[in-house]
């Protein structure tokens, strides 16, 4: 059973009937084929760009802790003087200014009276 | 000043040097999958009995390959390639064994094996005789039965070393075992093989 000749027999014509199955792949297979090659060179241009981004990352890393450390060093940044602080708001949702807003229609009414005839109705 | 200018050029010059390398990479890449994607198709085709299921499990093979070993030399690429797909086609199968038990507990019984359609998924013709092609054919079939009913490792180590044509030392890496195992492998399996062929072979 283990004659050397008949082995290679059966290697010889079971490698000549795969090449054969292999060359007359169909036509769709084929282009399956091909996308699924073009999704793996997709993958690997992927793979190169993410390398060389992360070849920054420790210089990027160097640099944020150089800003953090001016920014501790120079102190905390005085913010009262900015154009809109906490009590703005506090006035604008004071009960207060709800009455302010349903009188509007008043407001505007005394808006357009002519300020000579206001001034005769006063 | 200029010491700046220095260091910018020469990294440009490095930075070239590198998109060169890696494009050539690319290409060599490329060639390697193209040359590669017909024989590995075939073979997991034998493996699961699926077109569709090979190709999926080709097509992965080829995106892990690009993603974690591009950077290896190209001679270890084959090897390296058909353990991954090795290794997908095993998955492939415990994942088949895990779905067949539980269409078992609900009643429908094991499926997939027997649906495979030989002749929906056999080769178009190629300018041959209807007889020539009829044998061809038949003869295809019985080896595609045969080397899909051999022991999982015996097939691999068949597959790999007769229709890839790997060496031992590449077949031992792909299926990830020694030499000497690989040899035993694919001793049994070539006397299995022929007494499952039998007269249709002489």
């Amino acid at each position: 059973m283990n004659d050397p000749g008949k082995n290679e027999q059966i290697e010889d014509r079971a490698k000549t009937l795969f090449d054969d199955s292999v060359e007359r792949l169909d036509a769709a297979t084929l282009s399956r084929l091909n996308q699924g090659r073009h999704k793996a060179m997709d993958e690997l241009r992927h793979a190169e760009n993410t390398v060389s981004w992360g070849r920054w990352l420790p210089a990027a890393g160097v640099a944020a802790v150089a800003v953090v450390t001016i920014m501790v060093m120079r102190g905390p940044v005085d913010v009262t003087d900015g154009p809109v602080t906490a009590s703005d708001f506090e006035m604008l949702i004071e009960a207060d200014s709800l009455e302010m807003f349903e009188d509007l229609e008043f407001y505007s009414l005394l808006d357009e009276v002519d300020p000579e005839t206001n001034g005769n109705v006063g | 000043m200029s010491t700046c200018t220095g260091v910018f050029a020469v990294s440009c010059i490095r930075e070239q040097r590198t998109g060169a390398k890696a494009l050539q990479r690319e290409r060599q890449l490329n060639q390697f999958l193209t040359e590669v994607e017909r024989r590995a198709l075939r073979i997991a085709e034998i493996a699961v009995r699926d077109r569709d299921e090979a190709l999926d499990l080709v097509q992965d093979a080829m995106i892990k390959l690009a993603r974690n070993y591009a950077e290896r030399p190209e001679g270890e690429w084959a090897p390296l390639f058909y353990r991954i797909l090795q290794n997908g086609v095993r998955d492939w199968h415990r994942r088949q064994k895990v779905k067949n038990r539980v269409m078992v507990w609900f009643g429908r019984g094991a499926s997939g094996e027997d649906d495979y359609d030989v002749t929906a998924n056999a080769p178009d013709l190629a300018g041959r005789s209807p007889d020539v092609e009829l044998q061809t054919h038949e003869a295809m079939q019985r080896l595609e039965v045969s080397v899909h009913e051999l022991p999982g490792r015996q097939r691999e180590a068949f597959m790999l070393r007769t229709f890839e044509g790997l060496d031992v030392a590449g077949t031992a890496v792909a299926m990830g075992c020694s030499e000497g195992s690989v040899k035993t492998h694919y001793s049994r399996a070539v006397h299995r093989l022929r007494e499952k062929l039998g007269d249709h072979w002489q």
